[in-house]
């Protein structure tokens, strides 16, 4: 009887009668799957996909997986920005191609990714972004920083400032001194920190970028260049591959 | 009651605008009756978790008690703020924020001196809600009865200053409309003036693009110490961080100097503080500064510390 | 013109929509930072019973993320008893109810905004193509997911705004301090203030770059509501799509008695998923959710849902 009456519903589910069918139409159905299928031919062939070459902006949360496998988990919902307590987590416009419309990216000039901090990987539902303990975390790079030297005050103003290295949270200072002799605008000499970066200990956290005082364009500034998530894009002969997926 | 005369105050304030000359804070003076400066220090550094943290509260006790105790300073009534640093979302200890346990006993303390309200807070430069937690400074504070709130942004007043270097800068309102205030700094490194001690813990009462300040640090500093003149000073030194300050994290760059000073004369302090990092006050710019404009002086052996041994 | 009894079912239908939205809202304000590092309990809870969110993410990445496994109880839900999920869990679809209730109330009108189109079609054709994507790696379900758009437009739109506001109001009053004599209106404000504050006002203002998008889509989306009734999910929605896939054969089907039905159509009027509940033989499982809007609106109690499985005995 129970046998019989699903039996029943299964031959119902595959051919239900003419008015509940569902009834789509074959040329729908092929729009539909060349739309598909061109959008994923055009989001590989483009300047970012397969990892063909990295788009600076797109500065990821500390666990984000590779890019191409970042875009296939990653469900654009907003649960990492809506829980960073920096603000940092921001959705993107065209940092990572059209692909990426919304997906978390970092401005380091909204907020900055807190060295104590794992919560946009706690929250996130694919584990796009994947949980660590907080110490893995913080070896994880997501950038660097680099400093330009056009704007930065020590180097362009000959005035006193360094709030970046004094933020700066990495156990050993990823920001380091060169005390130089430079010619004030009085055309008397004085001696400035002149501060650089250690890509080695610098883990592209950003808050020497939100916080250096030159408020519009920043005299330190973070790129995606040395992520951990990316072996292709880094500057260092030693850096190491990456953790796993 | 302090509330409606804080409002009246700041009602008072905006109806003067800019044109009214604000001096410094109108925080009511006080006077030790003793030494203006009392060091109290452990012979023995304990290890143990609850160890520290009853050392950390018996110093404060004894500091405060070498100055006359707390009632000297607090009366009935009083709306007090305690300051102390808040700024890094780091754990007590690796000594980037004040020891919990020494802001803990000084609640507790003015709290028995008959203050009316004891408020704990800072303008933190890490997140806030963060820093708050990981420092233990929320928990212990409200353990011990005190109003432990996050700053709202909203409510920093620019006020003026008269400093030499700031004509005005972002007050936070509440701290305007206090009786009280107790600046409650930890000793640490800094690259740029050598050490953050007390009168750059101020930092943490003001707003506004804070980081413009370290273009002239010396001049920035003294200014809001001039302004804001705290009530007492209490020098959390059980920790200290010797190196890569004033964020940290590096354990080893840590050391136990078991101590607590307290004082009224907020350059003294300081000026011992330095000491502590193996510096001459001379050497910390807004130390010599503070000293040169008379706000204080740096010479604290003058001052005939009382020094208790614990 | 007869307005719709709210009967037992209806009822129920509003209580638990409002009970998950109140659930949605509650895990999106636990989305916070909680001492020490620790983000709130359950704050994925919505994606989890999402199965969309599970099939796209195992297509497109050939991983299966654990944590979805809830979302198989959806599905198994719907292919038993139909799309219940869209009528009394989603909390996007109840914001979409909500506004759709006060489009025209004109039975007239209420047929052509409420009445079965066959563009509701169109949200198969969107799953379709998100799937073929997502077979060839890449994965757009989170544009058209409606929990992942309710929750991208709260965090961007909504939360901003709605903080930005609530402070301002409670900053005037402390700054303009109104009052009668001794009694100052920041008396009761000020702790109302600190419980909001607590519970649920950010720390610090959240602001977010690319809201003119964001902003556009979903007020269209929201407005549309007013030309057809619950457009998203007739039109757009890939997991109402899915759903109604999963939920062609429910178990629980319509009954109509035809010996009372005089063709009035009011029905049709209040019918939320354009499912043709007054027509015989001609109700549409895969569009219908489950709301019993038909059941109360009938004046002659012609429409009940009962449980039998389809093919035996009618």
């Amino acid at each position: 009887m129970i046998v019989a009456a699903l039996l029943r519903w299964i031959k119902h589910f595959f051919q239900p009668p003419p008015a509940a069918k569902i009834d789509l139409k074959r040329r729908g159905l092929i729009v539909g799957g060349i739309a598909g299928v061109s959008t994923a031919l055009l989001v590989r062939s483009s300047a970012l996909g397969e990892g063909r070459t990295f788009s600076p902006e797109l500065i990821r949360p500390p666990g984000s997986i590779a890019e191409d496998d970042f875009l296939a988990k990653c469900m654009r919902c907003g649960e990492c920005m809506k829980v960073c307590p920096t603000n940092a987590v921001q959705p993107a416009l065209d940092e990572g191609g059209i692909a990426g419309l919304w997906t978390p990216v970092l401005k380091m000039r909204m907020g900055y990714c807190d060295y104590e901090c794992t919560l946009c990987s706690q929250v996130c539902p694919t584990q796009a972004i994947q949980r660590m303990p907080l110490e893995e975390k913080q070896k994880v790079k997501i950038g660097l920083a680099f400093f330009d030297r056009n704007r930065c005050l020590p180097y362009a103003s000959a005035r006193t400032c360094i709030v970046c290295e004094e933020h700066c949270p990495t156990p050993k200072k990823a920001i380091w001194f060169e005390e130089v002799q430079v010619m004030t605008p009085e055309y008397k000499l004085t001696t400035v920190k002149q501060p650089h970066v250690n890509p080695e200990l610098c883990t592209g956290c950003g808050i020497c970028e939100n916080k250096c005082p030159v408020a519009d364009m920043r005299g330190v500034y973070i790129t995606s260049v040395g992520e951990t998530r990316h072996p292709k894009n880094q500057i260092l002969l030693d850096s190491y591959a990456g953790y796993g997926n | 009651m302090a509330e409606c005369s804080r409002r009246r105050f700041l009602h008072t304030c905006a109806m003067a605008g800019a044109a009214l000359k604000l001096g410094p804070l109108a925080l009511e003076a006080a006077t030790a009756p003793g030494p203006a400066l009392s060091i109290a220090h452990f012979r023995t550094s304990p290890q143990a978790p609850e160890a520290i943290a009853e050392e950390a509260q018996r110093l404060t006790q004894e500091a405060i008690n070498g100055l006359g105790g707390m009632g000297h300073f607090i009366n009935r009534g009083d709306v007090v703020w305690i300051k102390p640093n808040i700024g890094w979302n780091r754990r007590p200890e690796q000594a980037a924020t004040t020891n919990p346990d020494v802001v803990a006993a000084l609640v507790s303390m003015c709290y028995a001196a008959g203050a009316k309200r004891v408020i704990v807070s800072d303008n933190s430069c890490n997140a806030a809600p963060p820093s708050f937690a990981h420092s233990g400074i929320q928990q212990a504070a409200q353990k011990a009865g005190a109003d432990c709130f996050i700053l709202d942004e909203g409510r920093f007043r620019k006020t003026p200053m008269q400093g030499k270097v700031l004509q005005s800068w972002e007050v936070y309102g509440d701290v305007l409309g206090v009786n009280k205030l107790i600046n409650v700094p930890i000793v640490k490194h800094h690259s740029l003036c050598k050490a953050t001690l007390g009168m750059k813990n101020l930092m943490g009462v003001v707003g506004g693009e804070r980081n413009r300040f370290h273009q002239d640090l010396s001049n920035t500093v003294v200014d809001l110490a001039s302004f804001i003149k705290p009530t007492l000073v209490v020098m959390d030194a059980v920790r200290v961080l010797t190196a890569n300050g004033p964020v940290g994290g590096n354990l080893a760059d840590v050391q136990r100097k078991d101590t607590v000073a307290a004082g009224t004369d907020q350059v003294a302090v300081d000026a011992f503080g330095a000491t502590l990092l193996g510096l001459k006050p001379q050497d910390v710019g807004y130390i010599a500064e503070a000293n040169t404009r008379k706000l204080g002086t740096m010479a604290f052996e003058t001052l005939k510390p009382r020094r208790i041994e614990l | 013109m007869a307005r719709s009894k709210t009967t037992l079912p209806v009822w129920l239908r509003r209580v638990s929509q409002s009970a998950f939205l109140l659930l949605f809202l509650y895990f999106f304000l636990q989305a916070v930072y909680h001492p020490i590092n620790q983000a709130g309990r359950g704050v994925d809870f919505f994606f989890q019973l999402d199965p969309l969110v599970l099939l796209t993410s195992w297509l497109a990445s050939h991983k299966i993320a654990a944590g979805l496994s809830l979302s198989l109880l959806t599905l198994v839900v719907t292919l038993l008893a139909g799309r219940w999920f869209c009528g009394w869990v989603c909390p996007f679809g109840t914001l979409h109810h909500l506004i759709s209730s006060w489009r025209s109330s004109r039975v007239k009108d209420k047929l052509t905004t409420g009445g079965y189109s066959r563009w509701q079609k169109s949200k198969y054709y969107v799953l379709f193509a998100l799937l073929v994507a997502c077979v060839l790696g890449l994965n757009l379900s989170g544009w058209f997911d409606p929990i992942s758009f309710f929750y991208r437009s709260m965090a961007t739109i909504v939360y901003p705004m709605t903080n930005d506001a609530v402070k301002s109001v409670f900053t005037w009053i402390y700054q303009t301090d109104p009052g009668v004599g001794p009694l100052k209106v920041t008396a009761v404000s000020e702790p109302a203030y600190e419980v909001l504050r607590r519970n649920f006002l950010a720390a610090s203002q959240p602001h977010f770059y690319g809201m003119t998008l964001l902003v556009l889509f979903f007020s269209a989306v929201l407005f549309l509501n007013l030309y057809r009734a619950r457009f998203w999910c007739r039109y757009v929605c890939p997991l109402g799509a899915l759903l109604g896939v999963a939920g062609k054969n429910p178990l629980v089907q319509i009954k109509q008695n035809q010996e009372v039905c005089n063709d009035c159509r009011l029905c049709v009027a209040d019918c939320q998923g354009g499912a043709n509940p007054d027509s015989p033989g001609g109700w549409k499982p895969s569009e219908c959710v489950y709301c019993w809007n038909c059941h109360s609106a009938c004046p002659h109690h012609g429409i009940v849902f009962s449980v039998y499985v389809p093919g035996g005995k009618k």
